[in-house]
């Protein structure tokens, strides 16, 4: 039989929070190796098993559903790759489903973060509130072709809500990813972080979490 | 699960994303043991004093972690040294030294042991008991701390490092660890220990080395006059432990699988010990004597455990020298079968020259297309043959040939500079070495199109080591080592096919000088540290001039150690040590060495160097 696609979302939370895209693709690796399901080998004298992950994720942040591509080469159910793959996960991972892709890498349009603040919250609060009414939000951001580049994200940015508790100020966004234009939630709130750092306000990330992911056209990705 | 330190855990959390490579720092990696605190009786910190990445390639560490854990009473943890930029935020953040496993601060451990691997980690030992909030020596050291203990392959000269260790293990640690372990379990449970009591006791099982209980006076020149047990009842000669049946020893059936990627990342079965070889400046092929091998089916069925439970990609075969297996390509063939099976690329780290023929070239080839590696360590025969490197020219260049007909472009050669009796000649011979071997490769009809050949070289500077034939042999000055470097060099230009590779020689005179060092060397470890010295074997942190200054101060020379010869007859160190091998037998491979004449591998036939005694039987049949 020929090779088939399967796409997996997984949850990467807890001790997983630390490793980095490359270690987590090599995490998985051993894991579908562990698993012994059929799954496909790109060819070579260093077989390894062909992974990919439509949208990588960068150290430090949470995925609450972070899809995962590989091929199948044997018929089997697709609900077995989540069961099978899960049993066998490092902690911190966990398989939510598996399914036939239904879109294409390149349909990727934007991602949903949430990111949580701690440290005097009701200055955070009012802070979050100056720092998006600024003119413009300037980060530096590499660029493959132009190098360093200087890119305002203020345009850039969908807030969804915020959530002001006792310890902790949280901000649910979206950024957009992709191909066209990758923001790493990292960029947007180290920005924040700088901000209250020039108004002499003490704000720390305690994490961030990527949510959801979206294609162009607004769908959830799947 | 869930029994780890939550305190201590979210102080480490809250630096973690600060620093390179968190995940080293935090545990819970695939097949780590997590126990219930509450539940165990006895705890040991196993310390490896290097990094995670370092540390976690290590096969012995593997080993122990996984024995001790076998005990449902006991509970193992894993510890490194931290890297400069975390250790400065656990200092800031007062963070102690902690096992990867519970979080735990180390220093209300029952046990802490130390595997030494090599000489320029020392101060790295001080700079983590220091860490864990721990008195670095043994003497300040009361009742409610951790006993520290240290084996591995460097602890065969302990001297240097007695100032800080309670006791030291002295060659194999699978039987001597339990042994220990369980004597202090006793102990705490009948009421009777106290870590005076338990040292006293400990010193009496076979491999146990307590160091305070043993004098050590020096004569006027600065050798060793004696060194004297003061000890109840404790040996005059302290002897090394040996497994006695090695296919039927513990091995590990699963590995810890680390996120980030480490220096040898891959399932590893230890397929023998001990070498048949006797290379006259290799420590290993000494200390770890006598040769023992596993049989092709305990490898094959210790590698399939270890692959399904890991998930690792890669299988290595390893040991001293995995060619010199009496099976090697039955028990290659059959790790083959399964392997291709399981899409599993084979490594075989130590090939010997002389062993590498076309059926071994079929096998590798198989599985796998990285560079070829071989040792002939000197550039001519003559100092080959004082060297016992058991090759030839011939056999160096067949096996190229071999290779290149395989289908490999490159080979990497390993050479030592600065051996006893090396002249000019030598060091051109390397150049001439590698020439004849690019002539091979461009007078070969059938060479794969497109590809470019590389002759890479890499250049070692001899370390006179304990324990072996040149022992006694001074090193070269540094002065020299450098012209020597310069010629090499000065030769190898306009072969664009030739790249060579030297290590910075002030490191290995530092080496030199530990490496033969005697309790004095506390002292300049200590102040050395105290300067700032660590990770001392890592290029960005290695400060020559600091240790100078240790050695100026602790009143000693580094020349002392590293460059004077040696008497046969004056004491070493680690004279009251027994490693079995003898010293009359290690003075007679050294007047052959001078003379020029070689000693016969194991397997031909015994040379007595003192093993068969020692275990009490033939080291072969
Ligand atoms: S006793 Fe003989 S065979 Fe055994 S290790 Fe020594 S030299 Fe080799």
């Amino acid at each position: 039989m020929d090779k088939y696609p399967v796409r997996v979302f997984l949850k990467k939370k807890g001790r997983a929070v630390y490793i980095s895209h490359l270690d987590l693709l090599r995490a998985m690796q051993r894991a579908l190796k562990r698993s012994g399901l059929p799954v496909w080998y790109s060819e070579g004298f260093n077989p390894r098993i062909y992974l990919n992950f439509p949208l990588p994720l960068s150290l430090g942040t949470l995925g609450e559903r972070e899809p995962m591509d590989f091929y199948g080469i044997e018929e089997i159910p697709m609900e077995n790759f989540a069961l099978r793959l899960g049993e066998v996960c490092p902690e911190g991972i966990s398989i939510i489903s598996a399914g036939a892709p239904v879109h294409k890498n390149r349909d990727i349009g934007s991602a949903e973060y949430r990111a949580v603040f701690s440290g005097n919250v009701p200055e955070i609060e009012r802070a979050f509130g100056e720092f998006l009414a600024s003119e413009k939000i300037e980060v530096k951001k590499r660029s493959k072709k132009k190098g360093e580049i200087t890119l305002d994200i203020k345009p850039h940015i969908k807030i969804i809500g915020t959530d002001t508790g006792e310890n902790e100020f949280s901000a649910d966004f979206i950024l957009p990813a992709g191909n066209e234009l990758n923001i790493n939630a990292g960029v947007f709130t180290g920005a924040f972080t700088e901000f209250c750092k020039s108004m002499g306000i003490s704000a720390e990330i305690v994490c961030t979490k990527r949510l959801n992911i979206y294609c162009q056209n607004g769908e959830i990705f799947t | 699960m869930g029994a780890e330190n939550a305190e201590m855990k979210k102080k480490i959390e809250s630096i973690l994303l600060k620093v390179n490579n968190p995940s080293r720092y935090i545990g819970g990696e695939l097949n780590s043991v997590v126990k219930d605190r509450e539940k165990v009786g006895l705890r040991f910190a196993f310390c490896f004093p290097d990094t995670y990445d370092v540390g976690m390639s290590h096969i012995g560490m593997k080993i122990l972690y996984s024995l001790k854990n076998r005990r449902e009473n006991w509970w193992c943890e894993r510890v490194f040294a931290p890297w400069a930029d975390f250790e400065a935020l656990m200092r800031e953040n007062d963070i102690p030294l902690y096992g990867l496993e519970s979080l735990d601060p180390i220093r209300d451990f029952n046990f802490i042991g130390f595997t030494v691997q090599y000489e320029l980690c020392y101060t790295n030992i001080l700079n983590m008991l220091e860490l864990a909030g721990i008195p670095l020596m043994s003497r300040d050291r009361g009742e409610e701390c951790p006993i520290v203990m240290a084996g591995g392959p460097c602890v065969c000269n302990p001297e240097p490092l007695a100032d800080f260790i309670d006791l030291f293990a002295l060659g194999e640690g699978e039987e001597l660890n339990i042994e220990l372990l369980e004597l202090y379990e006793n102990m705490k449970k009948n009421g009777g220990y106290s870590k005076k009591k338990f040292l006293e006791q400990a010193a009496l099982i076979e491999g146990i080395y307590v160091p305070a209980f043993y004098d050590v006076s020096y004569c006027e020149d600065g050798t060793i006059k004696e060194v004297k047990p003061i000890g109840k009842g404790v040996p005059e000669k302290v002897k090394k432990r040996i497994i006695e049946d090695f296919d039927k020893v513990y091995y590990p059936e699963t590995f810890v699988v680390p996120f980030s990627e480490i220096v040898h990342d891959r399932a590893v079965v230890e397929v023998l010990r001990g070498c048949v070889r006797g290379c006259r400046f290799c420590q290993a092929g000494f200390i770890y004597r006598p040769f023992r091998e596993k049989t092709a089916e305990t490898v094959v069925s210790e590698a399939k455990s270890l692959c399904e439970s890991t998930g690792y990609e890669v299988l290595s075969l390893s040991s001293l020298s995995t060619s010199d297996h009496s099976d090697v390509e039955g028990m290659l063939e059959a790790a083959a079968d399964y392997t291709e099976q399981r899409h599993i690329s084979l490594s075989l780290p130590s090939m010997r020259i002389d062993r590498f023929n076309d059926k071994l070239m079929e096998q590798l080839s198989k599985v796998r297309k990285s560079g070829l590696t071989f040792a002939p360590e000197a550039g001519t025969q003559r100092l080959r043959d004082v060297i016992n490197k058991n090759i030839t020219e011939e056999e160096i260049l067949s096996a190229c040939e071999t290779a290149f007909k395989g289908g490999y472009a490159g080979v990497k050669l390993y050479f030592m500079i600065g051996l006893p009796t090396e002249t000019d000649e030598d060091i051109l011979g390397i150049v001439s070495l590698a020439s004849k071997i690019a002539d091979l490769w461009y007078n070969m009809n059938d060479r794969p199109k497109g590809q470019k050949l590389s002759v890479s070289v890499s250049c070692a500077t001899f370390v006179p080591k304990p324990f072996t034939p040149f022992q006694f042999e001074p090193q070269i000055s540094p002065v020299e080592i450098n012209r020597r470097q310069k010629l090499l060099l000065d030769a190898a230009r306009g072969k664009r096919y030739m790249t060579v590779s030297y290590h910075n020689f002030r490191v290995s005179v530092l080496e030199a000088a530990l490496a033969k060092g005697d309790r004095r060397m506390g002292d300049v470890i200590y102040r050395a540290w105290k300067k700032g010295c660590k990770f001392d074997g890592w290029d960005e942190c290695f400060r020559f001039d600091l240790w100078q200054e240790a050695f100026e101060e602790a009143g000693l020379s580094m020349d002392h150690y590293a460059r004077r010869a040696m008497d046969c007859g004056e004491t070493a160190p680690w004279d009251h040590l027994d490693y079995m091998v003898s010293k009359e037998f290690l003075i007679r491979e050294r007047e052959k060495a001078y003379k020029g004449i070689t000693t016969k591998n194991c397997r031909e036939g015994c040379s007595g160097c003192g093993i068969s005694k020692g275990i009490g039987r033939e080291c072969f049949g």
